[in-house]
């Protein structure tokens, strides 16, 4: 019952990369990131949890009394913040690759090859 | 690579990594142990140190203030990156006026759309102030107000329509409010350098236990957070909404991007 965090942030994880891998669309790309993403929010938070621990908050009850760590909840509130900025970023890569590949498919992109001279299948 | 192969590569990189994620797993702690003396020192001394009651805030602001200067600039650069992927692909023409989604009717909001959306979005807009201020006592901080009072955005404009949310959120406030919030947050890390003091260093004073002036620095760069992450989410959503619809005089909408 003890490693049950790691095991769903390992599996959250797992699910995350395998979605990576057998992605075919760039949308669903980023969600797999975001999924990713979360595993590490998962691990980090069952890291810092104490038992028997308040929140480390000593508003209500006074300072000294146990709490979680402080730490690694500020790093995931930070990471949250920015992920969700990176995560438009990507999603407005994809919007470009949209307009000038006409595909999301990560497979049917090639790399170094000018919009001009694309294939008939860009053509509208 | 079809998606086959790309699961074997898969397959064969795990597999390679396989012993050190599993001498790693075994070695980790049980669950509910403390592992870092830092987060416990933390919540031993900080209360005492710098007047404030939320340990998160004071890690975020204070005891790690120059890495979250440094992730403040990361959601710059992703706002601005995006900001410019999608912008640059449309112009700049008629980016002050409301665009339309072609071939889609504006439907006129019911009455009780608008009136419920207008009283959530100005609840919505105070609980994120409410949360942003708070930030050194309470749950909360700038980040989770600035996301808050972005959100309420969103309510304005499910109430009222695009043309008149345009008109009441400013592209340039926005940018304002965002780039204006990291330029805060820089400030607050170099005027004690100014003075001959280490960057960011606690110069204000502290203020009292549980109060809402407490924790000195921390205040200002709190509210710089607060600034900059509602105009950067603002900002996105008034970019990504832009992108769906056409200018209004210009019926052919520009695609190629050139």
């Amino acid at each position: 019952m003890s490693a049950l965090p790691w095991f769903v942030a390992a599996w959250l994880f797992g699910v995350g990369l395998y979605g990576l891998a057998t992605s075919r669309h760039a949308v669903h790309l980023v969600g797999c990131l975001t999924v990713c993403q979360s595993a590490t929010y998962v691990l980090l938070l069952g890291l810092g949890f104490v038992d028997g621990a308040g929140p480390p908050i000593f508003y209500d009850h006074p300072p000294g009394t146990p709490a979680v760590d402080p730490i690694v909840q500020a790093l995931v509130l930070t990471d949250i913040v920015v992920g969700a900025a990176v995560s438009a970023l990507l999603l407005a890569i994809a919007v470009q690759v949209q307009k000038r590949r006409h595909t999301l498919d990560p497979q049917a992109l090639r790399p170094l090859r000018p919009p001009d001279s694309a294939p008939e299948r860009s053509s509208r | 690579m079809s998606v086959r192969i790309r699961l074997v590569v898969l397959a064969l990189a795990f597999l390679a990594l396989a012993p050190a994620v599993a001498h790693v797993a075994l070695a980790l702690p049980g669950f509910g142990a403390p592992i870092s003396p830092y987060g416990q020192a933390v919540n031993a001394l900080l209360p005492d140190l710098r007047h404030v009651t939320n340990m998160v805030a004071a890690v975020n602001f204070d005891v790690r203030g120059i890495d979250t200067l440094g992730e403040e600039c990361m959601l710059l650069c992703a706002v601005t990156g995006a900001t410019v992927l999608l912008r640059g692909a449309r112009g700049e023409s008629g980016a002050e006026r409301a665009g339309h989604v072609p071939g889609r009717p504006v439907i006129p909001r019911a009455d009780a759309t608008v009136l419920a959306c207008r009283i959530a979005a100005t609840l919505t807009l105070l609980l994120g102030l409410s949360i942003a201020l708070h930030g050194m006592t309470t749950p909360g901080g700038g980040f989770q107000g600035g996301v808050i009072v972005a959100s309420s955005l969103l309510l304005l404009y499910l109430g009222e329509g695009y043309a008149v949310w345009r008109t009441l959120v400013r592209g340039p406030v926005l940018a304002l409010l965002e780039g204006g919030g990291a330029l805060l947050y820089v400030l607050a890390a170099a005027v004690p350098l100014v003075i001959g003091r280490p960057a960011l260093e606690n110069i204000l004073p502290l203020g009292t236990l549980k109060d809402l002036y407490s924790g000195g620095l921390m205040i200002v760069v709190n509210a710089a957070v607060a600034l900059s992450v509602t105009g950067s989410f603002g900002l996105l959503l008034l970019e990504f909404m832009e992108e769906t619809r056409a200018p209004d005089r210009d019926s052919v909408p520009d695609e190629e991007g050139r």
